[in-house]
């Protein structure tokens, strides 16, 4: 596996293929965990490794997993590493579990774990999808957190909860409510999506 | 192979099998401590209503604070703590809960022994909104809880503003999840105090 691999799959990540700005899967998440920057963090990492470390498994089973049941074999797979991230965030951070609610076993559900999981890690040797699957995670926490910045900053006025703004400014209460969520993401959407397709359209006039 | 009959049984079974071990094996390893930090959580809150929580205390002097001071006990069904001193309760920690904005909300509310003094709340469980209703659980809501007179009174034993004489500041913005705290305390103050009047 050689580096331009390994960066081209990034790119495409976090990037050209963000699994929330381009993809539009998991957003479920997106917007309900939003509120604080350290829980955006926090789940985004969880994410992450769950992401990368059920790719990794998965593309080291895929030889011995009857294609019938691969998508079983796969939720199993999913469904341990996220209780392993649930036991270790009970036993070491419980604040943060509290914090996160169900959020953390809902990432079983999350999309980007079964698509990474089926559209790459089935057809992929084992490295590449451990990386392709941490990619997808960071473009996901990456999103997460320009979104949570937003919010917490004109919400609580306070940025990784360290008070930045006055409290004499009046906080913008809809901020830490879970509609503004959908406006800030649709918002960030537009903006990276319009780069974007700017950018391909550059691309396509210099050819 | 791979296409007979018995074969994915055969694997689901053996990759169930092995995942399963994982998993037991690591929630063996943590079990202790996610019961200790749970316990150590509520013997900080029930501190907290008595007001004689250890300040920047580790958990170890929550726990001995706690056990050389606090007592379980029950009044009827109820089952609540007590603060002694030497021998002597002196104030008792009872339960209260009822439905918040978003989700329940149980916690304790600390009373003297003579029943007419409120001396602390504190909450449990709430899902109330981070930031608005939310607040509840910040000091600034809670301290308001320090010290009220409720002698006399058979009922409204906390008026929230802004109704007149009020005992208690409403949260801003949270004017749902402020009404359910007063009405769920009122309530249960009242059945507690016909419970072991």
């Amino acid at each position: 596996m050689t580096k331009t691999e390994v960066k081209k799959i990034f790119t495409k990540g976090i990037f050209t293929d963000n699994p929330i700005l381009v993809q539009v899967i998991g957003i479920c998440s997106a917007l309900a965990v939003t509120n604080l920057m350290m829980n955006s963090l926090i789940m985004g990492i969880a994410l992450s490794l769950v992401t990368a470390f059920s790719s990794l498994t998965v593309s080291l089973l895929k030889d011995h997993t009857p294609k019938h049941i691969r998508m079983m074999v796969q939720v199993l797979i999913i469904s341990v590493y996220v209780i392993m991230v649930d036991i270790y965030l009970k036993a070491y951070m419980p604040e943060m579990s509290k914090a996160l609610g169900p959020y953390v076993g809902l990432i079983i559900t999350n999309c980007i774990i079964m698509g990474r999981a089926e559209g790459f890690a089935q057809s992929n040797p084992p490295m590449p999808s451990f990386f392709d699957g941490l990619a997808s995670g960071i473009g996901y926490t990456f999103v997460l957190m320009s979104i949570s910045f937003v919010r917490e900053i004109l919400g609580f006025g306070s940025v990784f909860g360290i008070s930045i703004i006055p409290e004499t400014v009046t906080r913008w209460t809809l901020m830490v409510m879970p509609p503004s969520a959908f406006f800030i993401l649709a918002l960030i959407m537009w903006i990276f999506n319009n780069n974007r397709l700017k950018k391909q359209k550059e691309g396509v006039e210099k050819k | 192979m791979k296409n007979s009959f018995i074969y994915p049984i055969i694997f689901m079974m053996a990759v169930t099998a092995v995942f399963i071990a994982v998993l037991a094996g690591l929630n063996y390893a943590t079990a202790d401590t996610i019961e200790f930090n749970q316990e150590s959580e509520l013997q900080q809150k029930i501190l907290y209503i008595f007001d004689i929580l250890p300040k920047d205390g580790a958990e170890e002097d929550v726990e001995k604070v706690f056990n050389e001071n606090v007592i379980e006990k029950e009044w009827g069904e109820l089952r609540g703590y007590a603060l002694t001193q030497g021998g002597q309760e002196t104030a008792y920690a009872v339960p209260i809960n009822g439905p918040g904005l978003w989700g329940s909300i149980i916690g304790y509310i600390g009373l003297n022994t003579n029943y007419t003094e409120i001396i602390g709340i504190e909450f449990v469980t709430q899902s109330e909104t981070p930031g608005l209703g939310g607040r509840i659980s910040e000091d600034s809501y809670k301290e308001q809880f320090r010290g009220i007179d409720i002698s006399g009174k058979m009922d409204e034993f906390i008026v929230s503003s802004p109704e007149p004489n009020s005992n208690v500041d409403a949260i801003a913005g949270a004017t749902q999840t402020s009404a359910a705290v007063v009405k769920l305390i009122n309530e249960d103050i009242k059945l507690f105090l016909q419970e072991v009047k």
